[in-house]
């Protein structure tokens, strides 16, 4: 998959819809033989997904409170308080809409085989031959990838913009 | 066949698959405006969605479930909670439009019976887009406490969800048949004799019943022979009472939002420190900061698991003598509200319900998530065997989140004759009010005594006529007002039994105002008549000698009762 395609698959899968061409291209869904009329302009760009992803992260966890905020003056106890929250929620938050897998399941340090599939996948580190091929190496990063995605539809009325509304207290 | 759990605080849905096995269903709902997700619970909570609650073309009209829950904790006033509860207090008509009961004005309120029926049209309409069978044959489980205006006013309420007539099923026996279908051994640990408390202490209400076990002609038979008041007392409030303890030891007064997070927190700090593999003694509990600045204003505090037990086992769960009374409200104006029960002490309740029944068990059938933690199921069996001398244990394998829906399900089979069924009839004893015959006095109304029609246990599919010689003249052709009054300690009065000083053991359930077929002004000669339909409704008729019969509705039109 060149640079280009993945960076279009990834934020189509923040979207929630995979182009046709490169699901198809990875086994997602099987080619079909009858033409499908042609699709309706796609109203939603791939920054939309990625927003989408950080108003979630940010209603269920508050991660883009934290990431935002300016933590260098605060101990670290403190911050690990508050950590342990955020990072709970956010990962149940994640594990909700995204399903992450290793692209290698393999233990980290031992040798494995170089997978078959394109190169993007996976990446050699090291004495990487002139070739830029090797049979396979030493485990260091089993990688992640998203397995599914399953992101609520948008709705072309919202703010796309909008990561997380203000709020107002009545007394 | 379905099974509904139609909670305080949620509700479940169980079926019977082509195997006859009880399945949970689970249950799509909006989580997110925009966003639908199953669960395996219908958080009872109905919003009342206004005008810029959710981003435009996301959520019109009232929605019921977790995103209901998740607004209304940010703008109560137009969130509907306890439905149920509301549903069966008298002190208010039950079926006007008054919650949420706290709504600024301009709110469109709902009454208990509509928001009741709000729950249950969402699961029908739920099953009905997800699955292929039909909406048919639906259990409803209320508390074994409901009376007969509350059980009507629950059939009125699947009736606007455009539910078949329900059969309503106690929820205490339908937890005890869910133990049954866990344990097809079942008949190995319950033998003749045996008497069976089940204690069910839901989110905001807890429920007795007692259920005896017979041998008749060789058979084992259940009979449910007790069931106790209805108390608004559950896990919430030992959740709230140690948020309340926390807070006291914070450094900064938490926000609304802060204190909600505080209450979640101390739940899941009870359910963790309390649990069988419990490996701390304490539990971190965080308040994240106001505001976007959430690393500079997080709180930090701690609950210790000596502070939790500290606070059940003194607070809710005292020892006490067997003759011991829950404390009554004294305060002489109270908001008005829900009749929540004054006192916490749930040792307390129970002593007053056995006393009541004049037995005391000697198997225990817990339900409800309060039960998970070993040291309350212990305190409670502890505080049993300090009023009796037979060894007191407790039924093992239970499902305490999703028995009663599931026992719900599986009774609809037993119902077909495919298990045992738990003897159960009227829970209360009924009677209606007569006005006694004297001169007038002005000032004075004549008192009112009362008369046994339904006796407690009277079954399902039975009538009974009272005795002959006691007949009453009946107004017709005009509005006349009927009371009725209904009792769960006075277990042993026949029909017919007439109450002349109407005390304490006797409840007056709300009034109703109706004008029964007739010419004005006409007074009939009349007996009376009680039939319980197969589906549990509880009817009196009157009959008089020509063959004219008029039939009392408990419900008819409810009239606020005078308090």
């Amino acid at each position: 998959m060149a640079i280009g395609s993945a960076f279009r698959a990834f934020f189509a899968l923040l979207g929630g819809n995979l182009p046709e061409d490169i699901a198809k291209e990875h086994g997602y869904i099987k080619a079909s033989s009858v033409p499908k009329p042609a699709p309706p302009k796609p109203t939603f760009t791939p920054a939309d997904g990625a927003v989408q992803l950080l108003s979630i992260l940010q209603r269920d966890a508050r991660l883009v409170d934290f990431l935002m905020e300016d933590i260098s003056a605060y101990e670290d106890d403190q911050i690990g308080a508050a950590v342990r929250n955020v990072h709970q929620q956010s990962r149940e938050a994640l594990g909700r809409y995204v399903s992450l897998g290793p692209v290698i399941d393999g233990v980290e340090g031992d040798f494995t085989k170089a997978p078959s599939s394109s190169a993007g996948d996976f990446k050699l580190i090291g004495n990487v031959p002139a070739s830029g091929k090797a049979p396979g190496g030493l485990l260091r990063h089993k990688g992640w990838k998203a397995e599914k995605i399953e992101l609520p539809p948008l709705a072309q009325s919202q703010n796309l913009k909008l990561v997380a509304p203000a709020e107002l207290e009545i007394e | 066949m379905i099974g509904i759990d139609l909670g305080t605080t949620n509700c479940a849905l169980a079926y019977t698959d082509e195997a006859g096995a009880v399945q949970l269903f689970s249950i799509p709902q909006l989580v997110n405006p925009g966003e639908e997700r199953a669960e395996p619970l219908l958080p009872s909570f109905l919003y009342l969605t206004g005008p810029n609650d959710f981003p435009a073309g996301t959520v019109t009209g009232p929605v019921a479930g977790v995103l209901a829950q998740k607004r209304g904790a940010e703008n109560p006033g137009r969130l509907i909670s306890s439905a149920k509860s509301w549903l069966s207090y008298a002190g208010v008509d039950r079926t006007a439009a008054i919650l949420p009961f706290e709504a600024p004005e301009g709110v469109e309120k709902k009454s208990p019976v509509d928001a009741s029926a709000a729950y249950l049209a969402h699961l029908k309409q739920a099953w009905e887009q997800s699955r292929k069978e039909p909406f048919a044959d639906v259990l409803i489980t209320v508390p074994a406490s409901f009376d007969a205006t509350a059980r009507e006013l629950t059939e009125r309420a699947a009736a606007l969800a455009g539910y078949p007539t329900p059969i309503l099923l106690e929820e205490p026996q339908a937890a005890f048949y869910s133990w049954i279908e866990r344990h097809p051994d079942w008949r190995e640990h319950v033998e003749p004799g045996d008497v069976i408390l089940v204690i069910d202490i839901g989110g905001g209400t807890t429920d007795f019943s007692l259920i005896r076990a017979k041998d008749e002609n060789g058979n084992l038979v259940l009979d449910r022979v007790a069931v106790g008041d209805h108390i608004l007392l559950g896990g919430d409030n030992i959740d709230l009472a140690i948020a309340r303890t926390v807070e006291q030891t914070l450094k900064s007064k938490p926000d609304r939002v802060q204190f909600q997070s505080l209450w979640q927190q101390c739940r899941t700090a009870k359910e963790n420190l309390l649990s069988n593999d419990a490996k701390t003694e304490e539990w971190p509990v965080t308040l994240l900061g106001k505001g976007t600045s959430l690393i500079g204003g997080t709180i930090k505090a701690k609950v210790l698991r000596s502070q939790i037990e500290g606070i059940l086992l003194d607070g809710f769960l005292p020892f006490v003598d067997k003759d011991e009374r829950p404390a009554r409200r004294s305060a002489g104006l109270a908001e008005a509200g829900l009749p929540y029960a004054a006192d916490p002490a749930f040792t307390r309740h129970l002593a007053a319900f056995l006393n009541g029944a004049g037995v005391y068990p000697n198997k225990v059938l817990f339900n409800g998530g309060v039960l998970k933690a070993p040291v309350v199921r212990q305190r409670i069996l502890e505080q049993l065997q300090r009023w009796t001398s037979t060894p007191v244990e407790a039924l093992q394998g239970e499902d305490l989140m999703h028995a009663v829906a599931r026992g719900a399900a599986y009774y609809g089979e037993a119902r077909k004759g495919k298990g045992i069924r738990i003897r159960g009839g009227v829970p209360k004893t009924y009677y209606i009010g007569i006005e006694s015959a004297m001169p007038a006095v002005p000032g004075f109304r004549p008192p009112v005594k009362a008369l046994a029609v339904a006796p407690f246990g009277m079954e399902e599919g039975t009538s009974v006529t009272l005795p002959a010689g006691r007949e009453f003249s009946l107004v017709v052709g005009e509005p006349a007002e009927f009371r009725f009054f209904n009792s769960a300690k006075r277990n042993h009065d026949a029909a017919g039994e007439m109450i002349d000083d109407v005390g304490e053991d006797l409840v007056q359930m709300s009034p109703i105002e109706v004008t029964l077929s007739g010419d004005k002004g006409e007074t009939v000669r009349v007996t009376l008549e009680t039939i319980v339909t197969e589906t549990g409704q509880l009817q009196v008729w009157c009959v008089a000698k020509d063959g004219r019969r008029w039939k009392l509705e408990f419900n008819v039109r409810e009239k606020v009762k005078q308090q």
